[in-house]
């Protein structure tokens, strides 16, 4: 099988369940920007190296990055607050012990947060099942240490993971995964106890990708009103989730910043958009359509 | 074998034929395009076998560590999400779907086959899986078995067998036309040299060329080249426009390739659908599937 065998029921997109989101939205939009902290001299796990280009250090590739902290994250803000965004941050749990004006900004601004691991060069693929089981432990002390918040899903840091992520994080009582990019809805994961969803993210709709190439603004803002255009069209059916995905070293370059404006404020210019954070839209579809979306794919499969 | 230097093709699938010596083809009432829509199901696989071969594929994120959900989901979403937009733009312009199926999606996804079947497609072979393309790694047992894997398995699914074949990746090795002739197969679309169907050598009954443009390839244009999507529809507005005006003269064929996965991702779509609006538009264009293409090509050959 394409995806890992029983984590999944097959469920095709027009023949589910409907889902109303709260205030009949048609599409729940959320903007995960990417709080990162990528280390000096990272430890090489033998798999996947952090900075492939020289030895480390990697000044170049490491200052790219820092810069985020230094300056992107702040444009970037006062871009989300004039149009009172309120974000899910991925988050790097390390930024908190390291750079904590950055943790108090979010906190004020009530922002939510996922895990995005501890350090953006330290992934999990090779972790052992005690070794991950510590990483939860750790990534949810250190966010109810420094934010007061409860830990409710995440994003594998650089998106990594191992066989036993979904059932790990569910055990962790962690109820959302953002590392499955298959749908434009939330789709229940089959964990060995409680209860894990994939909320989608976006690789597509990420400044990562797109400028490390040589996409820049312009094209950002004309596909993701593109995408915007077209899921609020489907959503009077049936509701969508859209993702923006942004890191700070990358929107919240000067000659960048104006574009995430734009596109921000021609979605909020629009009724029926839910704009939330994964935690909600992972809570409000365990709470109205969890069930029947399981139970619906399960006779669809026999 | 490196070329003899000798007259002709250095390999024995078919003639040499420059486009413009050629006599003419006509299309039915008197088409000056015959556009065909070929749309892939396919998947890579969780686990690939150990001896399997396929190129570094297109899609989504670069590779990472296992498991590669992000990866492995993006090409999942054209199954779950991504085909469905894509069916309803080509009904909306009338244009019959031709869906190049891997084995796995036809054993794993009853749905989707039932679902191309009522929308009218026509489909075809497109081996076992993307984690496993034909190459000539294979011994020649080991490729007649995958084929006829991947035939059988369409031919359960679906109650008949294929009359068409895409390789996963146009992937081949120098015996796969005389095997894929030899499993029924009547056309393939591997081979991306031409703008008219063309006769192969077959040695088991008439076997013909469906070619691809390359070019127009959604992977080729938007993933690997990275053409911005508003381009990606101008290429296909310009390659028609021009495909349309040589086609007065003797008639062409416009076979685009498309992957759900991709071309279906909710910012994409409407570049597609206005695409191909503007060329259904026009007089003189024949939507059809590659069946209908190459059976019309074989009952009414270009004449001098």
């Amino acid at each position: 099988m394409p995806l890992p065998p029983n984590r999944v029921d097959y469920s095709p997109i027009i023949d589910r369940p409907v889902i109303k989101w709260p205030n009949d939205a048609r599409v729940a939009l959320w903007i995960a920007p990417n709080v990162e902290h990528y280390e000096y001299e990272p430890e090489f796990d033998g798999q996947r190296d952090p900075w492939p280009r020289m030895p480390y250090p990697d000044v170049q590739q490491y200052a790219y990055r820092d810069y985020g902290n230094r300056v992107g994250f702040w444009r970037m803000a006062e871009v989300l607050d004039k149009h009172n965004i309120r974000c899910c941050v991925s988050l790097n749990m390390a930024v908190l012990e390291h750079f904590p004006e950055i943790g108090e900004a979010m906190v004020q601004r009530n922002w939510d947060f996922m895990s995005h691991g501890i350090y953006n060069t330290r992934y999990l693929n090779h972790y052992t099942e005690e070794q991950e089981r510590e990483f939860y432990r750790d990534t949810i002390d250190t966010l109810k240490k420094h934010t007061g918040k409860q830990l409710k899903g995440m994003l594998g840091p650089a998106i990594s993971g191992t066989e036993r992520t979904p059932d790990l994080m569910a055990e962790a009582g962690l109820i959302y995964h953002t590392d499955w990019m298959h749908d434009d809805q939330p789709v229940p994961i089959r964990v060995n106890s409680g209860k894990l969803v994939s909320v989608p993210y976006s690789i597509e709709l990420n400044d990562a990708p797109l400028f490390r190439q040589h996409y820049e603004g312009d094209y950002f803002a004309e596909i993701c009103k593109a995408q915007f255009d077209q899921l609020y069209q489907e959503g009077a059916h049936s509701g969508r989730v859209m993702c923006i995905a942004l890191h700070p070293y990358l929107i919240g370059q000067p000659h960048r910043a104006r574009y995430l404006d734009d596109v921000l404020g021609y979605i909020m210019s629009h009724d029926g958009v839910w704009q939330t954070t994964a935690d909600d839209i992972a809570e409000y579809y365990i709470a109205n359509y969890y069930d029947e979306a399981v139970a619906h794919a399960a006779k669809l499969n026999g | 074998m490196p070329a003899e230097r000798r007259f002709g093709m250095d390999h024995p699938h078919y003639d040499w034929s420059p486009l413009n010596k050629r006599g003419v083809l006509r299309w039915p009432d008197n088409a000056r395009v015959a556009l065909c829509v070929i749309v892939n199901l396919e998947h890579p696989e969780w686990d690939p076998p150990e001896d399997s071969f396929t190129t570094p594929f297109a899609g989504g994120l670069g590779a990472r560590g296992f498991p590669d959900y992000a990866r492995l989901s993006h090409r999942e979403y054209g199954h779950r999400v991504g085909i469905f937009r894509v069916l309803d733009t080509l009904r909306k312009h009338g244009i019959p779907a031709t869906v190049a199926m891997d084995a796995m999606t036809a054993e794993n996804y009853p749905y989707l086959v039932q679902h191309c079947q009522e929308a009218g497609a026509e489909i075809i072979g497109h081996g076992v899986s993307l984690s496993q393309i034909i190459s000539s790694n294979m011994t020649e047992d080991a490729e007649r078995e995958y084929i006829s894997h991947s035939v059988a398995a369409l031919t359960r699914a679906t109650g008949s067998a294929p009359a068409g074949w895409l390789g996963p990746e146009y992937g081949e090795s120098n015996r796969t036309p005389r095997l894929l002739s030899e499993a029924g197969l009547r056309y393939v679309c591997d081979w991306v040299n031409d703008e008219q169907p063309y006769p192969l050598h077959s040695p088991h009954g008439e076997m013909f060329t469906l070619p691809i443009m390359w070019e127009l390839d959604d992977i080729s244009a938007m993933w690997e080249r990275r053409v911005v999507v508003g381009r990606y529809q101008q290429l296909l507005e310009e390659s028609f426009e021009t495909l349309y005006e040589d086609g007065q003269q003797n008639g062409r064929v416009m076979a685009l390739n498309l992957h759900p996965w991709l071309i279906g991702q909710p910012f994409r779509i409407g570049y597609l659908d206005r695409a191909l609006g503007r060329m259904m538009r026009r007089g003189g264009v024949w939507a059809a599937t590659g069946s209908q293409i190459v059976d019309w090509y074989r009952d009414n050959p270009p004449t001098a």
